[in-house]
Order: structure tokens, then C-alpha cells, then sequence
């Protein structure tokens, strides 16, 4: 009997965002800030824009009083097909594995920023400080995740830890990766069920069928990235009738 | 001209005075710099070597024989009168999770207690710290301190499971073999079958039964998982270790 290795590079990771589901909650932004041992925000920090939120939900208003409507987006690392923070690396921190993902290397980056300059999207966040928990905070840090010190870049992962853990309990029940087997921390959060995120290499998962939809765009498509995240647009009653879309 | 001469014999001199301190200041540098680099070196590569402080062992809190409990030949009772035979335990009866989780994962004193509630001479010094750790004798139940003596790099995931599971279906790909357990990888190997969780473990950790204290054998470096993990055809994409 042989048992082969984990599969790696068989699966393409990849998002949708039924952005008509999303109510702004930010159930996604605190899910993720716990999965990802991610430092807590200060208003400081916010004020001198060195927050950091691997997914944040950017608010819109749209209309005049008192007909204004808010418009909610969920915006992360699009983890770009064509990205423009990976050729940029000096030290190939920052590259595209074989699994579609946009991984950032800890330990081998240096703190250039350029990918940070470079991404479109502004998902790419510099630790300006050494992270600080409170104290009663400290044990609730992933283990699985690491703690990026001071002077690296971070970013969405995709939770490449949950990944890893689906593919290898799949491994271990000598079975094929379900749909659905893999969630990520914001996925899992979301009460609308507006994020979900699978193998887009496999027609069959509900994150490929969900791409095929008629009000499917990516962000800022006019730049080529071919990100793997794929947005919905929001359906508006209003406009619905004359069968235009608002996007965003 | 007078003046110039005496400038001159006076800057000879003090040169004369500073220049054996000179020399000697040098020599300390030298040495300095030479241990420093010897230092980064041996730490950097490979396994260091246990004279610039870098033992592979530590004294744990309580002196745990794995020869006895691991083992396999006789050895001396510890009274020394009777001449017994090892245990050869599993290393899975102890290090439960190491099947199913990430870390191997070191047994709870309550689990010492399975055997030495009743076995072991009340006289030894080590039992008598077991006892007083397990809460029996009067004592205050506490954990017991054990110091750990294979540390990764930092930055790097290490899952003991998948580990196991490959290896143990794959025993051609295990190393160091320890003289107890050739037959049975052998005889694995030639028929393709599969080989006891406890088999496996020698690739990275060497023979524990035979060592008294244990002491990291292998570098346990990032070049010895990329080798393995390229001899293996198992992925050495970044993200799958480093996230």
C-alpha cells in the first residue's frame, strides 16, 4: 500500500461575494482579526492610517436625503492572477503558488513595502509597531497562525491554515476534498452566507457555479489582474425594473 | 634641529611603550572575532556543536529512562540486585496524539499514574517526585515541568500526523533505523505493507529507547525537510510549512 504525500497543487482556491447579501455587519472583519492573530485597532492608529484588517467592509452612499441607501463591499487580498505586488518583491516574499494562492512569506520578507505601493486594492498592511495584546488576549492567538512581527507585510492568506487542515483530514479519511470541507474564518462568520470560497478548478463547487452568475465583476477588472475573487452585484428594486445592475 | 631630533626620540618612545598593548589588544580581537564567527556558523548550520553551549540535552525534573520504559535488552532493576527486562512500550501508549495531531504531545502525570500508582519502589528519589507531582503523599497536585528538547526553527508548522501517516504506509522513506525495529521495516518494505506508528519515529528523533537522557539527534533544520519532503515528492511550496 502506498500512501501518497498530501496532494498540493491540485485545487484552485478561489472567493465569491454576493455583495446584494451583505449588510455591513463586519462579522467577517472580527472573525478574521481572530483566526489571524491580527492586532487590534486603535483610533490612533486609524487616524494615522496604519490600521490593520486583512478584510475590511467599505460603506457607500448612494442617492439624496432622505432617499439615501448605504452600499456595503467586503474588500480583501483578491489574490490576483496577474498581481502587481509580486514582481516587485526583491526578495521573493511575496509570490503565486501553484494553488492560485497570493502567499506572503513572513520570514523572508524585509519591509520594502513595494508590494504595499503597488496593490490597487490597498490590502496589504505594514507592521509599523511590534503587535501588543492585552493581557487577558494573550491566549486566545491562533497557533496556527503566525505572529508577524514588526517590519513585515501581512495580508489575506485565504486562511491557508484552514486549507491545510481540510486537505490533510481529507488526506487522513483517505478521501477526495469535499465542496464545503474548506471555510474560510470571514466565510464562516458571515450570517447572509454572502462569502463563499472553494476550489475554482472544479466546476461542480458552488463557488465555480456562483462565478458564472449574470451579475458576476471583479474588482477593478480594467487593470487585468484576474483576481480569484469574484463579485456579485447588488440587485436594486428600484432600478431593477429597468434591468440595470448596481454595482457596488 | 635639536628641537626636531628630540620631538622624534620622545614619539619612538611612547610608540615603544603602546605598541606591546597594541599587539595584545589585537590578539583579543582576533580570538574574539573568531569565536563570534565559529559561533554564528555552528548555529546557522547544521547541528551545533554542544561545546559553545548548544547541548542537545537538558536534565528534565524528573529523570525519565526512555531505555527502561522504551526499551527492549535487560538492563539493572534500580535497586541494581535483579537484572529485568525493558518494557518496550509503543511510543503511541505515551505520546497519545501524535496520530491525529499536530504535536506528539507529552502525557499527563495522570497517565505516569496508570503504572506507578503500583509499580515502582516507593524508595526511589525520581518515583517519589512523580508521586508528589500526581497529588499522593499529602502533595499539591502539579504539572510536571518538563523541559523540551526538540525545538524547530522558528516560523515553520510541523504536523506529526501527516508525518506518520506517510511514513508508516511508506517505510522505505524512514531513517536511522534502530537495531530492534530492521526486521520489521524490512520486512514491510519487501511486501509493500505497512509499519507500527512507532517505527517511524527514528527518521527525525534517533533510537529514544536507547538513550538514558534524550538528546536531539538530527539538525531538524529547514534543509532536512526540503530534502525529504523533495525525495518524497511531498510539496515544498512556502505556504504549506510557513504560514
Amino acid at each position: 500500500m502506498t500512501t501518497q504525500p498530501e496532494t498540493f497543487g491540485k485545487h484552485r482556491w478561489g472567493m465569491t461575494i454576493d455583495v446584494d447579501r451583505c449588510t455591513g455587519c463586519q462579522a467577517c472583519v472580527i472573525a478574521c482579526q481572530a483566526e489571524n492573530n491580527v492586532p487590534l485597532n486603535t483610533e490612533q492608529q486609524y487616524e494615522r492610517g496604519r490600521a490593520i484588517a486583512w478584510i475590511r467592509v467599505e460603506r457607500y452612499w448612494e442617492g439624496e436625503f432622505p432617499n439615501v441607501k448605504a452600499r456595503f463591499i467586503p474588500i480583501l487580498c483578491q489574490h490576483c492572477e496577474n498581481a502587481p505586488c509580486e514582481p516587485v518583491c526583491p526578495v521573493y516574499a511575496t509570490y503565486h503558488n501553484a494553488e492560485g494562492l497570493n502567499v506572503q512569506v513572513y520570514n523572508r520578507c524585509v519591509g520594502t513595502k513595494y508590494c504595499a505601493n503597488g496593490c490597487p486594492y490597498i490590502v496589504r498592511f505594514f507592521n509599523w509597531w511590534e503587535p501588543v495584546w492585552p493581557e487577558t488576549l494573550r491566549n486566545q492567538l491562533n497557533p496556527d497562525v503566525t505572529v508577524r512581527s514588526r517590519g513585515i507585510m501581512e495580508k489575506c492568506s485565504f486562511c491557508q491554515q484552514r486549507i491545510r487542515r481540510g486537505v490533510r483530514q481529507a488526506a487522513r479519511e483517505s478521501r477526495e476534498l469535499r465542496d464545503g470541507d474548506i471555510q474560510t474564518a470571514c466565510q464562516q462568520a458571515c450570517p447572509t452566507e454572502a462569502i463563499v470560497f472553494g476550489d475554482i478548478a472544479n466546476p461542480e463547487t458552488r463557488v465555480s457555479k456562483m462565478r458564472k452568475d449574470d451579475r458576476a465583476y471583479r474588482m477593478l477588472e480594467s487593470l487585468n489582474t484576474d483576481p480569484a475573487i469574484v463579485y456579485l452585484a447588488a440587485v436594486d428594486p428600484d432600478k431593477a425594473a429597468t434591468g440595470e445592475a448596481a454595482h457596488g | 634641529m635639536e628641537y626636531m631630533k628630540e620631538r622624534n626620540r620622545t614619539a619612538s618612545l611612547r610608540f615603544k611603550i603602546i605598541f606591546p598593548f597594541i599587539a595584545l589588544g589585537g590578539l583579543v580581537v582576533t580570538a574574539a572575532m573568531a569565536a563570534i564567527t565559529v559561533f554564528i556558523l555552528t548555529a546557522w548550520m547544521g547541528q551545533p556543536i554542544p561545546v559553545f553551549g548548544f547541548e542537545q540535552t537538558f536534565d528534565q525534573p524528573i529523570a525519565f529512562p526512555h531505555t527502561r520504559h522504551a526499551g527492549t535488552g535487560m538492563m539493572k532493576s534500580v535497586d541494581g540486585t535483579q537484572e529485568l527486562q525493558a518494557l518496550g512500550l509503543d511510543c503511541t501508549f505515551c505520546h497519545r496524539t501524535v496520530t491525529t495531531q499536530l504535536n506528539a504531545g507529552v502525557p499527563a502525570v495522570q497517565q505516569c499514574m496508570f503504572c506507578h500508582q503500583a509499580i515502582g519502589p516507593q524508595s526511589s528519589p525520581e518515583l517519589q517526585k512523580l508521586r508528589a507531582a500526581a497529588g499522593l503523599d499529602g502533595a499539591v497536585k502539579t504539572p510536571v515541568d518538563w523541559r523540551r528538547i526538540h525545538r524547530l526553527p522558528d516560523h515553520v508548522r510541523f504536523v506529526h500526523e501527516a508525518h506518520i501517516r506517510y511514513l508508516t504506509a511508506n517505510p522505505e522513506a524512514i531513517n536511522n533505523v534502530p537495531e530492534q525495529n530492521k526486521a520489521a521495516v524490512q520486512s514491510a518494505v519487501q511486501s509493500n505493507g505497512q509499519v507500527m506508528p512507532s517505527m517511524v519515529c527514528s527518521t527525525c528523533h534517533g533510537d529514544v529507547a536507547s538513550m538514558d537522557k534524550v538528546k536531539q539527534v538530527e539538525p531538524l533544520k529547514m534543509g532536512q525537510c526540503v530534502n525529504c519532503h523533495r525525495d518524497n515528492n511531498a510539496p515544498t511550496d512556502c505556504a504549506v510549512c510557513h504560514h
